[in-house]
């Protein structure tokens, strides 16, 4: 299971919500309403898992979207799944990189 | 608009490039032998799923982007005047080079755009009026094949029937302010009335889940049939709404939440 604590440490990651792969929710950081966030995080889980299976591109990793003011990055990790909302939206690689690399594992 | 896809599939890694409407109809692509037209429409309607969903959390986005053990899908929103809300859907394989996909979808979404009829980016015109309801998207260019009657907008002047303009005028819909918070079906008298549905929406997903703007833009078509939705028709549609919620604790909870303002 992801360190939320640890996740929520980058400057640039202002809340981040732990979930299950069902999208039941875990824990959360800074964030007022993690049950919706992990209810949402769940459902759009289910569809792009179904698009990838449809392609055949094999199992989901993660999903990102990002808008003018900020970015979201759901990343899985095990059997969990962390929605870590960054702002300003450019930094969303730097995110998925910190995911990657030193909070990956831990 | 098939040439403006394959210049994306002419970018190493891209798989299939797809073009469809807010409503999940496709109206091109392009793609190796495997993406066919069956299995494009198949992907077109799950994504459109997908989409809505991204919207109870991000009602602005402008890219999604999903990482798989064998690819990528990219979308990126293309907003188009009259044309309303289109999306752009590549997948790849694992060669892709995302800066080089960034750039080819970037500059086609512009095009496409303009093919559609529309003119400014999708971040530019959020705050705008609406379209004129006589923008109609131009003919497909010569060399593009048109899809059957029926299952695209953007057909043919000649070619199209007789009641399948755009979609959403057809459908006595249209799309205004509403589009900017993410309900994009229904229309609305004004910003304040767009806020509000916007917080129904959220407020009602906590008790029904991700299901919960489709609930909004039924429950609009319900209480407002024929105009606008505007704040006047704020408590029937609470009402509405709450009779959605299965669970009597959960509607009360969902009435209080808005009793409380």
């Amino acid at each position: 299971m992801a360190d939320l604590k640890l996740v929520a440490k980058l400057p640039e990651v202002k809340s981040a919500v732990l979930t299950d792969m069902a999208g039941g929710f875990l824990d959360a950081v800074r964030e007022a309403d993690g049950e919706s966030v992990a209810a949402v995080t769940g459902f759009l889980m289910s569809t792009m898992a179904q698009a990838g299976e449809d392609l055949g591109l094999g199992a989901l990793l993660g999903i990102s979207f990002a808008g003018p003011a900020r970015a979201c990055l759901i990343v899985v990790q095990g059997d969990s799944v962390t929605t870590a909302f960054v702002e300003p939206p450019a930094s969303i690689t730097a995110v998925e990189k910190a995911f990657d690399t030193s909070l990956q594992g831990r | 608009m098939e040439t403006i896809l394959q210049a994306i599939l002419d970018v190493t890694g891209v798989s299939a490039a797809l073009f469809f409407d807010g409503a999940g109809r496709l109206v091109c692509h392009r793609g190796h032998a495997i993406y066919d037209r069956a299995l494009c429409e198949q992907l077109s309607g799950t994504l459109v799923k997908t989409i809505d969903t991204v919207e109870l959390q991000q009602e602005d986005w402008e890219t999604i982007s999903a990482r798989y053990a064998d690819g990528k899908l990219l979308l990126r929103k293309v907003v188009a005047g009259a044309a309303g809300r289109h999306v752009l859907a590549v997948v790849a394989d694992t060669t892709l080079n995302p800066s080089f996909a960034t750039v080819a979808i970037r500059v086609a979404a512009n095009k496409l755009r303009k093919a559609l009829g529309g003119g400014g980016a999708s971040s530019m015109l959020a705050g705008t009026a609406p379209p004129s309801a006589s923008q109609v998207p131009p003919p497909l260019p010569s060399g593009s094949s048109p899809l059957p009657a029926g299952s695209s907008p953007h057909l043919p002047a000649g070619s199209r029937p007789a009641d399948s303009g755009p979609v959403l005028a057809s459908s006595g819909l249209s799309w205004s302010q509403a589009s900017s918070v993410g309900l994009s079906r229904v229309a609305v008298a004004d910003p304040a009335s767009s806020a509000f549905l916007s917080r129904a929406a959220k407020g009602l997903a906590r008790h029904v889940g991700p299901m919960a703007k489709v609930y909004v833009e039924e429950s609009v078509r319900r209480v407002s049939p024929e105009a606008p939705f505007s704040l006047a028709l704020g408590a029937k549609l609470l009402e509405d709404l709450a009779a959605q919620i299965e669970d009597p604790d959960d509607r009360e909870s969902f009435r209080k939440a808005f009793a409380k303002g």
